[in-house]
């Protein structure tokens, strides 16, 4: 009964969850995890692939006649030093295949391994496929990112401060940082492999996060028009938004994140993509926490920017709970809304039901009426 | 209005109709990349410091001798200072790295004889002399005091000399030149040339030399003459980085500054003093200008030592001629070195593998999607189903399109940011379906929630789509590699979404709101209220 009846209650958008109020525990739960990723990258730091370090990489089929000792005698043969080469076996649809990577090699120790490597697994050289990287242009590939990054934050708060408000934009940058070191946290606490399809993942993650934050923001503005003429706390307002969309941004979530399920159960699971599965696993990570922060931290956290105003500090310990804040959905003045919540006998979904229907017939559409005043 | 979003909706679905009808009708599919097809992909850099036109021109170095050996669809990048060159097909490292590895110098040979290639030619000794000649160039020094003429003798640099304002095109007649059929030069310059022609064609040599010295070559023109040029005797490094393409009257010509002191001035001088006096290794008086094993221009020197620092090289050259070869010195002046930074070769089982896991995850997700949205939006998910339809469509086609157009190549990372694009797609629908619940639940009769809801729906899909397109633009910007496969789809995905929202999913659900079907149904499964006429 209860499950149907908050699931009716999520798809109408009449949750009554007091996100504000419970800023404090995610404030902790989200720091705790900030405090592991970043313990995280002091102890281990990141599994950097050759495309960030520079290197070389060998991949090639395992055959009856090649396996990893195979390879590490081939490298030691070539005067290479295997205590730092790195030997992965990867699952694929045409069975195993054998990955190598290494510092930098000239261009002669890198074809010579080649063809060696595919002497021994009696295959064609152009079966085992090669990857050089220069460790400079690791570097540069390195600041690239950096510097694009840096760019975009700075744009993407330029609009957020110009299309909501300065406050808006601090509060979005930070979710967003948040999501994305969360993320790498996952790659910093399970070792994997960050190559340039996991930056991409970061970008995804970061650009994934705003939007969802805009989203939710964009009605947090509508709702702070909306009760603009009456002294709404911004807790209240901060919590009928985040109830409104709640709907919005777990259909959203579960409609991006399938596809990337997808991407990981078939794409690795079935096919053995292994590149894919930390790919699939690092967008999951970060499309969770980009729901979970616009809702638990950024619109949180922009109520708390919001409460220094005066206009909301005199109001910011008057948050309204359960009935009450239902009735704010309707009403724009926190009066209307007590006396709306009081009439009711307070229980029971299907009061909140009937209290919305039978306030509209009395009261037509109030922000409508109000603007044409 | 109703006409208006029917217009817009007939629009949006014939041009996607349209477009992928035409796109499947031509049999044409986005080109692969590398990472799903297999092939060798090597990324350059240049070393040191260059010059913006410089690289030009080594990107064409390159860019010819990937298209000499006929590699299919290659892929050359410019991403800033960066090259990438893309070769599908081609498994072997070490051959791309021989094509493109290497970079072309800008060489100065003297010219030991000039012919036509014919390999028709009958040989008739003799008979072709004077027709066969390149003699539309001259190298003049470019006159500063024009009254001023001395005769040119041997001396060292500095000394003051006036230097003669030389038109003259003309080559000296006594200049001999071998017969087409002597010079079997018809397709390559294959080393063996060298010798063979030289010693088939000992008479009009032997007055000086009786066999070619050591180094000598035969080389094609861009004119469609052979040359037989000597030893390296002086690279583009003689020259100061200013060369420029200027007319006077109607001709145009080149001019570019020496080099002082005895890395561009002596070692010039010394060649032209060589080859003004017709010394032995330079009996034909011209000069070619070399750059990768072609002889870009091969000007006649008119003068012994080019005092005033200036040369000019006239001809019949057209504007663009010109300013080809003004480019060309200049990357001679200051050549640009690369530095392989990456290179890749990926076989093509593993790239294979890739793509059918990427479309079938594709596939299954979209699949889980539809189902989600059929489950939680009932029958209005068609609306969510064909606007999809439409749109991936219209991205297919334009991705096609933009492959065959402009060498735009579909790798991992770009399906990956279309499976992720999936759901900022999907989203603009939730947007403005939660929306027209929250409309409809507070009595609205769904005619008029469609259309508010809409107007807020598009408000907030706009500032989310901005959001990410901005990502999108700055990543394409500013980064490399597969990053910027990534941004490309995501950004063009973006775009598509919003043209969906305004062409389709607007007329769509408006039109729907106002027809006499939707009327007395549930929509979203909020009822319609009873005296929903009365309250709008």
């Amino acid at each position: 009964m209860s499950v149907f009846a908050g699931f009716g209650r999520l798809y109408r958008g009449e949750t009554t969850v007091d996100y504000y109020g419970k800023r404090k525990p995610a404030f902790v739960v989200s720091g705790a995890f900030l405090a592991i990723t970043v313990m995280a990258l002091l102890v281990g730091g990141l599994n950097l692939g050759i495309d960030f370090r520079g290197g070389v990489a060998w991949e090639s089929p395992v055959t009856a006649t090649l396996d990893s000792d195979a390879v590490r005698e081939v490298l030691e043969a070539n005067g290479i030093e295997t205590s730092n080469a790195k030997l992965q076996t990867l699952q694929g649809t045409e069975g195993e295949r054998i990955r190598v990577q290494v510092g930098d090699q000239s261009d002669e120790v890198r074809s010579a391994v080649q063809t060696q490597i595919a002497e021994r697994a009696k295959l064609d050289v152009q079966e085992v496929s090669v990857a050089a990287v220069s460790s400079s242009w690791g570097r540069s590939i390195t600041v690239k990112a950096i510097r694009a990054l840096l760019v975009f934050f700075v744009l993407v708060s330029l609009f957020i401060a110009w299309r909501f408000e300065w406050k808006m934009a601090l509060a979005a940058i930070i979710a967003m940082a948040h999501d994305v070191l969360i993320s790498v946290g996952v790659y910093a606490v399970f070792r994997f492999e960050v190559t340039p399809a996991t930056v991409v993942a970061f970008l995804t993650i970061l650009g994934y996060s705003l939007y969802d934050t805009v989203v939710v923001f964009d009605r947090v503005k509508e709702n702070i028009d909306r009760f603009n003429t009456s002294r709404m706390s911004m807790g209240n307002i901060v919590n009928v938004s985040s109830n409104q969309v709640l709907a919005r941004s777990l259909n959203t979530t579960l409609s991006s994140a399938l596809p990337v399920i997808a991407l990981l159960v078939v794409g690795s699971v079935i096919m053995g993509a292994t590149s894919l599965q930390e790919f699939a696993i690092a967008l999951l990570v970060g499309m969770i926490t980009g729901t979970y922060s616009s809702i638990f931290i950024a619109t949180p956290l922009y109520a708390v920017f919001k409460n220094r105003e005066p206009k909301y500090a005199q109001v910011k310990n008057q948050v309204a709970k359960g009935a009450e804040m239902a009735a704010l959905f309707e009403h724009s003045t926190t009066r209307a809304a007590q006396k709306a919540a009081a009439s009711e006998t307070i229980s029971r979904e299907s009061s909140v039901l009937k209290n919305t229907s039978s306030n509209v017939l009395t009261h037509p559409p109030r922000p409508r009426k109000r603007k044409r005043r | 209005m109703n006409r208006r979003l029917l217009a817009s909706l007939i629009f949006i679905v014939v041009a996607a109709a349209a477009s992928i009808g035409v796109t499947i009708g031509t049999g044409n599919t986005p080109s692969l990349g590398l990472d799903l097809q297999g092939g060798a992909s090597v990324t350059l850099q240049p070393e040191g410091g260059y010059d913006a036109a410089a690289l030009d021109v080594a990107v064409e170095i390159i860019r010819a001798r990937v298209d000499s050996i006929g590699v299919a669809e290659p892929e050359i990048i410019r991403q800033g200072e960066t090259v990438v060159v893309n070769l599908p097909g081609v498994k072997d490292q070490q051959r791309a790295l021989d094509i493109v590895g290497r970079t072309g110098d800008l060489q100065l040979r003297p010219v030991l004889q000039s012919g036509t290639v014919d390999p028709n030619a009958t040989g008739a000794t003799g008979e072709s002399t004077g027709t066969t000649l390149p003699t539309e160039t001259t190298v003049a020094t470019q006159s500063t005091v024009p009254s001023e003429t001395s005769v040119p003798e041997e001396g060292g640099p500095g000394e003051s000399r006036g230097a003669r304002p030389m038109t003259d095109t003309t080559v000296p007649s006594e200049t001999t030149v071998a017969p087409a059929a002597a010079t079997p030069a018809t397709e390559t310059t294959v080393p063996t040339d060298t010798t063979v022609p030289a010693e088939e064609n000992v008479e009009p040599i032997s007055a000086t030399t009786a066999t070619p010295p050591e180094g000598s070559e035969v080389l094609l023109g861009r004119d469609g003459f052979a040359y037989l040029v000597g030893p390296v005797a002086a690279t583009g490094l003689v020259f100061e980085n200013n060369a420029t393409a200027t007319i006077q009257g109607s001709a145009w010509s080149v001019v570019v500054q020496l080099r002082g002191g005895a890395e561009g001035e002596d070692i010039w001088n010394a060649l032209t003093t060589r080859c003004y006096g017709r010394d032995a290794t330079c009996p034909t008086a011209q000069i070619a200008i070399v750059l990768d094993g072609e002889v870009i221009s091969a000007p006649v020197v008119q003068e012994a030592v080019f005092s005033g620092g200036e040369v000019q090289i006239t001809g019949d050259f057209t504007e663009a001629d010109a300013r080809d070869l003004a480019k060309i010195l200049e990357f001679g002046a200051v050549p640009v070195k690369f530095e392989v930074s990456q290179v890749q070769t990926v076989s093509p089982t593993l790239g294979s593998d890739s793509l059918r896991a990427a479309i079938i995850s594709g596939l299954v997700g979209l699949g889980l999607v539809f189902l989600l949205m059929l489950a939680y939006y009932r029958f209005v998910a068609i609306i969510v189903f064909v606007g999809l339809a439409v749109s991936i469509s219209l991205q297919f086609s334009i991705i096609t399109y933009l492959s065959k157009t402009n060498g735009l190549a579909l790798s991992l990372a770009g399906i990956a940011g279309i499976i992720v694009s999936i759901g900022i797609a999907v989203d603009s629908y939730i947007v403005f379906f939660e929306r027209v619940k929250d409309e409809l639940s507070s009595g609205r009769t769904l005619r008029n929630s469609a259309q508010r809801s809409f107007e807020g729906a598009w408000r907030t899909v706009l500032a989310a789509d901005t959001v990410s397109f901005l990502a999108a633009a700055v990543l394409w910007w500013l980064t490399v590699g597969s990053v910027r496969g990534f941004a490309f789809f995501l950004g063009l995905a973006t775009l598509a979404d919003l043209a969906i929202v305004w062409f389709f999913t607007r007329p769509t659900m408006l039109l729907l709101a106002r027809s006499k079907f939707m009327a007395n149904r549930s929509m979203l499964g909020i009822k319609p209220p009873k005296t929903a006429e009365a309250v709008s």
